[in-house]
């Protein structure tokens, strides 16, 4: 832009040396516009989903012709893998697999990840005796939406992945709905892919090698027993807390003259050179509902009846039934150094697979109880 | 606990009665319509299993098997986990057989322990406390041993856990007993070498209204606020000012409270459709043990001479 007008102003005088009674004709190109251009714009899934609900004067049989008309292009509410969905009709056309001389894994690939909720959690046993508490995480209903590869994909909110430019971006979305209560936007994101517009929708980057088929249904076969997964999800909101609750800290005696002050934070900095609040200081304030990841949890067991893992730990953040995404662990230590199913576990594979799969080092509740050896 | 005992006499009876009806040589179309209206079995719409084939499911369930309901907090509820571990419960009841008991019977529980001797080891002693449900479903153990006051947590569904001996299956008057640990230690005092009372065949469980004798203060906890039953001499030890406290603290109304008690319980027709999930495998377990009982008692006579 400034060297435009150097030029501008160069030829000017070079202009005007030349031949003096010339006259100078300057056509002004305004070049503002990319200063004021918005930087950060939201991804092009981020619309409004429910639509307004009005109370439509509507009679009682168009209410079931419309609702016909959903079950007769998406198909009929079914419960399919414990959770209440649609049986759909589009994604049953075949997803081409990808040819037997595709890219194979490398530890360095990223693979897609799921989108789940969390169902609850109960102890498991080990087979030496010990207990562990679990997690179940349940894969509800996920299905490819879009793949954008790398060259196409230039995020405004840039993530802080590594390489980025080397990397593609799936959307999956989660739990099918009826149509009828989104907004004809957020439909629209669904369009192409042949899937039923979903209540979730979330992105992954993952490497090319990794992309996936839009339609393609994803499972809790993705994952395998023994490997470990990282969990993301937005913490139990607690709204604005005191130090105690918030930070741990012990408060003060109940008796013994203190007065006023039982659960307060008491000094919070020096005096002389430091005598100001240093920044990070524990204080009340707002805590929970913010984006969390419990890092390297194993996954014990597996359910491919109901799309349900056991994870190790209770602190998996967010409530109960509430939602969360699981990727693989970026954990230098605990990735997996094999293969696990890649780019996913298609569908007629993973019917294949036995309905529960105990990690070899728990106890099945099916097997003798647990006797030690004396030596 | 009497009802419990009515109850159990009653599904003992009934059964009888449909027995009865099913013998006669007429159309029995009438006579199943009787009886469904007789036994209010939910009549939710089900579409797996018709109506008629609902196995009947004994009103007593829920004082044997009360890990079976799940915490009736709302928002830690969710139908897909409930059912899977309902069905490792289960899987384990399958292994080991864990009988009937309550707060107040006296077990043996024969565990697993790397720590033992003979790596095995067993613990006799009054049930003081039960909670928790599904999975997590445990109890405490009490007993004096050596003038030292013992008590062992199990948990039910512990995968070491090899056996456990309803030694005396009884019930107190109270729901927890942890006032035995303020109590004299001859309370809480078994014998090790007890052997196991039998119950006669669909008796009803037996309330021991025994009433235990506190230590004097200072206590574990105020127990004069708990308005407990098993307890002799708790005005012995309180002055007027514990009883003004106690009386601030009590809560009469709460025994109105509808919604609390909605809250904190699993509504009856819930109850019916997760006991009538696991009735059939519990029936066959318990047919099971019931056979194992008669073969045991058959085979071990008393000692000659």
């Amino acid at each position: 832009m400034l060297r435009t007008v150097i030029g501008d102003l160069a030829r000017l005088r070079l202009s005007s040396s030349s031949s003096s009674n010339s006259c100078v004709l300057v056509t002004q190109v305004r070049e503002k516009g990319h200063l004021s251009r918005p930087r950060l714009r939201n991804p092009h899934w981020f619309l409004r989903k429910e639509r307004s609900q009005t109370d439509d004067y509507v009679t009682a049989e168009n209410r079931n012709f419309v609702k016909e008309v959903v079950h007769e292009t998406y198909g009929s509410p079914a419960l399919i893998k414990g959770v209440q969905t649609y049986e759909q009709k589009l994604i049953r056309t075949p997803i081409e697999k990808p040819s037997v001389d595709a890219e194979p894994w490398t530890p360095k690939v990223r693979r897609c990840g799921v989108i789940a909720r969390k169902i609850g959690q109960y102890p498991l046993w080990l087979k030496n005796g010990e207990r562990v508490r679990t997690t179940l995480l349940q894969i509800v209903d996920n299905h490819v939406i879009k793949y954008t590869p790398p060259e196409e994909y230039q995020p405004s909110h840039r993530p802080s992945v590594h390489n980025l430019h080397k990397y593609g971006c799936l959307l999956v979305g989660a739990e099918s709905t009826n149509p009828a209560l989104l907004t004809k936007e957020y439909c629209g994101i669904f369009r192409d892919s042949g899937v039923m517009p979903k209540k979730n929708v979330a992105r992954f980057i993952v490497s090319p090698q990794a992309a996936l088929a839009p339609g393609t249904p994803l499972n809790v076969g993705h994952f395998r027993v023994g490997e470990f997964v990282d969990v993301r999800g937005k913490t139990v909101d607690h709204g604005f807390q005191g130090v105690v609750k918030r930070h741990g800290f012990k408060g003060m005696p109940a008796s013994h003259g203190v007065t006023k002050t039982h659960r307060r934070a008491g000094n919070i900095g020096g005096g002389g050179e430091k005598g100001r609040v240093w920044p990070g200081t524990k204080m009340p304030g707002h805590m929970g509902n913010r984006w969390r990841i419990s890092k390297g949890l194993r996954i014990w067991r597996i359910n491919t009846k109901y799309n349900v893992m056991w994870v190790q730990g209770s602190a998996v953040p967010g409530s109960t039934n509430g939602l969360i995404y699981i990727y693989d662990t970026i954990l230098p230590l605990r990735k997996p150094k094999e293969a696990p199913p890649f780019p996913t576990l298609y569908e007629d594979d993973a019917a294949a697979l036995p309905e529960d799969i105990w990690y070899d080092q728990v106890h099945d509740f099916k097997d003798e109880t647990i006797t030690y050896k004396p030596e | 606990m009497n009802v419990n005992g009515f109850c159990r006499i009653v599904s003992k009876k009934l059964p009888q009665q449909f027995a009865y009806k099913r013998i006669v040589t007429f159309s029995t179309k009438p006579a199943q319509q009787q009886q469904e209206a007789t036994v209010s079995t939910p009549t939710l719409p089900n579409n797996n299993t018709p109506a008629a084939r609902k196995p009947i499911v004994p009103g007593h369930y829920r004082f044997v098997y009360p890990e079976f309901l799940p915490d009736p907090k709302v928002q830690w509820r969710n139908t897909v986990r409930e059912k899977l571990e309902r069905l490792d419960m289960l899987a384990r009841r399958g292994q080991v057989d864990l009988p009937e008991f309550y707060v107040g019977s006296i077990l043996a529980v024969t565990s697993s322990d790397p720590h033992a001797a003979g790596k095995t080891s067993r613990f006799v002693g009054i049930c003081i406390h039960r909670e928790r449900c599904g999975l997590r479903a445990r109890f405490i153990l009490r007993n004096v041993i050596d003038h030292q006051g013992m008590e062992v947590l199990y948990e039910l569904y512990d995968p070491t856990i090899q056996k456990v001996e309803v030694l005396r299956l009884e019930k107190r008057l109270d729901d927890s007993l942890f006032y035995l640990r303020d109590a004299l230690p001859e309370f809480s005092t078994f014998d090790e070498n007890m052997e196991a009372e039998h119950l006669e065949e669909g008796a009803p469980v037996p309330v021991n209204d025994i009433k235990v004798v506190l230590r004097p203060r200072p206590w574990l906890e105020r127990w004069e606020r708990q308005n407990l039953l098993g307890v002799a001499n708790i005005e012995q030890y309180i002055k007027d000012k514990h009883r003004k406290s106690a009386a601030k603290v009590q809560k009469p109304w709460e025994k109105y409270d509808l919604m609390k008690q909605y809250r904190a319980t699993i509504p009856e027709e819930e109850q019916k459709e997760i006991f009538a999930e696991v009735h059939t495998e519990l029936h066959t377990l318990e047919l099971q043990r019931k056979r194992n009982k008669r073969k045991r008692s058959f085979i071990k006579p008393k000692q000659l001479a």
